[in-house]
């Protein structure tokens, strides 16, 4: 049924986005990449990929300017595909940057409480997130401005809206705005391909409904992880598990009262993936494994994150199997990011001399 | 005389002999402690220098695991969280006190480094994703930061221990090659122009002899000379005058010529 009127408003889309899937790097573009001595060799292996933004590098560029060449090329293309959506699927669009978004506004949030000169932090805003008001926030001298004026007309207010006032801004750390925020951004998202009448019942809410439970359980477990042995509470971090996934609510319950690293396990133990992740890295075992990609001392497997980070490319990739779903341009910027990711590490290794850990990037294609 | 300038201006008296004598013995006292005080430095500089090339290498290693422990974090996060720690770091958690080490007279400067408890400062970074690497990269460089520190203590040594072994040095080499041949040179000049005034002494007194020994034979000589004269004349008188000068000589008061004996 859904296929009936797709491609009416969003076939062009859908071509583009599988399009751009197909220049994606590949297993074989990976093997060569590794074999590069140098970054300028590194730079000709990107040609046929990146060539038009990687081609006013000087030599030997610095692995963060080939970073953010790299992501110039997925913001132009990004942009473009945005350019053309219609309806449904530019709101969903616009669902997507909100992620980038939050991570501007604490930014700048972080910023103005430490009254730096927002102007030059714009620059390091994420160009995905960026909003039409976002320059107005270099106006705003204090949060209670910044909030009133600034972030109540954004999308994100709603977020704000309920969980955070002007006052939790000033007091609470950052780190745990942002994440209130996206808590509440994900639910909003899950509850948005589930609700819409374009949407709902199709293969997009479907995809994206595996997408974003995944994303909220692998939010619930790394923080829950991250959080030991810092000042956040039990009560606060339980405010900070997005409300949907697979492992909610029995599992988040658990989780917000683990102490340790086995009790994760035992919470996270009802859903196979998630427990055959903590077997495969062997956290069960010994606690102190914890650490992921852990620096230079026994990295033979892999971390957990890299199971998350493979897990989601994973995902990724079969969402392109679907047919007449939006989930594929979401699927395709998170594989594009992970090849930034995986391009920024190979170059590191590079420049670094760090050879023998080079392979840790996640390649699904 | 070939030291006739390289000697100090002094008066050869017998006083400053005894003052350059004291002052050749104090300089080469001198000479002898400063040159035990520059290889006691000398050697504790070897030992640094030796510390130095261990620390430096060990900064090359912890450097690069740090530099790329922060690449994995890079990885994880998948942006920049450098601003935002930069933010939230509020006061040092990682310090440096100091503290002088005395060596041979020369006070060095070492630093020490301690972390101060319970200031987590951005404990909650990379909350989401990428805390662990986070951690461990904060880890990493703090680690880094101690080689640093090691490495500045030394540096500082360095620099301040050549400096003065430099100083000693040249202290050492002046008393060596100028004020002990100098003193030297003084004291052989004194002693020259004492032995000088000596023989000139020793001369004169023997020309005072000579001259002395001379006029005493001409007064002897001229003496026997009116002596004899004198009794001859006495002896041609003859009795005629004895009476007659036994009177005068008892009546007259005039004068008789004196009687060198």
């Amino acid at each position: 049924m859904e296929g009936l009127l797709f491609n009416v408003n969003n076939g062009y889309i859908e071509g583009i986005v599988r399009g751009y899937r197909n220049g994606l790097l590949t297993g074989q573009n990976y093997n060569n990449l590794i074999q590069c001595e140098t970054i300028d060799d590194l730079k000709l292996q990107l040609g046929p990929a990146y060539g038009d933004f990687l081609a006013s590098l000087p030599p030997n560029p610095s692995t963060s300017t080939l970073a953010a060449r790299t992501t110039d090329k997925l913001i132009s293309e990004f942009r473009y595909v945005r350019a053309n959506a219609v309806g449904s699927l530019a709101k969903f669009m616009d669902y997507l940057t909100y992620g980038y978004m939050i991570d501007n506004v604490a930014l700048l949030i972080t910023g103005t409480l430490h009254e730096r000169d927002t102007r030059e932090l714009l620059e390091r805003c994420h160009p995905l997130g960026w909003f039409e008001t976002m320059p107005v926030l270099c106006v705003a001298t204090n949060i209670e401005e910044l909030y009133n004026s600034v972030l109540i007309e954004t999308p994100l207010a709603p977020y704000f809206k309920g969980s955070l006032s002007h006052q939790d801004l000033d007091e609470l750390n950052i780190e745990i705005v942002r994440n209130t925020l996206y808590k509440n951004y994900l639910e909003d998202f899950h509850n948005f391909v589930n609700t819409d009448p374009e949407m709902a019942g199709t293969p997009t809410a479907e995809v994206m409904t595996e997408i974003l439970e995944f994303e909220a359980d692998r939010r619930a477990i790394n923080i829950t992880l991250n959080s030991f042995g810092t000042e956040l509470t039990k009560a606060d971090r339980k405010k900070l598990y997005p409300s949907f996934g697979r492992l909610y609510p029995e599992g988040s319950f658990m989780l917000s009262r683990a102490d340790d690293i086995e009790g994760v396990r035992i919470a996270v133990d009802g859903v196979g993936d998630y427990k055959s992740y903590f077997e495969a890295t062997g956290m069960g075992q010994n606690s102190t494994g914890a650490g992921n990609m852990s620096g230079g001392t026994g990295s033979e497997g892999k971390s957990l994150e890299d199971l998350f980070y493979q897990k989601e490319m994973e995902i990724s990739k079969s969402a392109f199997t679907r047919q007449f779903t939006f989930a594929i341009v979401y699927a395709w910027v998170k594989l594009r990011e992970q090849e930034i990711r995986n391009i920024t590490w190979i170059a590191e290794c590079i420049a670094q001399n760090q050879k023998e850990r080079i392979g840790n990037y996640i390649s699904v294609f | 005389m070939s030291g006739a300038q390289n000697r100090e201006a002094v008066f050869p008296t017998r006083q400053s002999l005894g003052l350059m004598k004291a002052k050749l013995k104090g300089a080469q006292t001198g000479h002898d402690l400063l040159k035990r005080k520059s290889e006691a430095l000398t050697k504790r500089f070897r030992e640094i220098t030796r510390r130095i090339d261990e620390a430096k290498r060990k900064m090359g290693r912890v450097m690069q695991i740090a530099a790329f422990s922060l690449a994995e974090v890079t990885y994880a996060v998948g942006g920049d969280i450098g601003f935002q720690v930069q933010e939230s770091a509020k006061s040092a958690r990682f310090r440096v006190r100091t503290k002088q080490e005395n060596v041979s007279g020369v006070f060095l400067p070492a630093f020490e480094s301690f972390t101060t408890e319970g200031n987590n400062d951005f404990g909650l970074t990379g909350l989401g994703k990428g805390g662990q690497q986070v951690q461990r990269c904060r880890e990493t460089y703090a680690r880094a930061v101690e080689t640093l520190v090691e490495l500045a203590s030394l540096q500082t040594a360095f620099v301040i221990l050549d400096e003065v072994i430099k100083v000693v040095n040249r202290r050492v080499n002046a008393i060596e090659h100028v004020i002990i041949p100098r003193t030297e040179n003084t004291i052989k000049y004194i002693n020259s122009e004492l032995d000088e005034l000596d023989r000139e002494e020793f001369f004169r007194l023997k020309k005072v002899q000579n001259k002395k020994q001379r006029d005493t034979a001409i007064q002897d000589a001229e003496l026997k000379a009116t002596r004899d004269a004198k009794a001859a004349k006495e002896n041609a008188a003859g009795e005629d005058d004895k009476e007659n000068e036994e009177s005068q000589d008892i009546l007259g008061e005039q004068e008789d010529a004196d009687v060198i004996f």
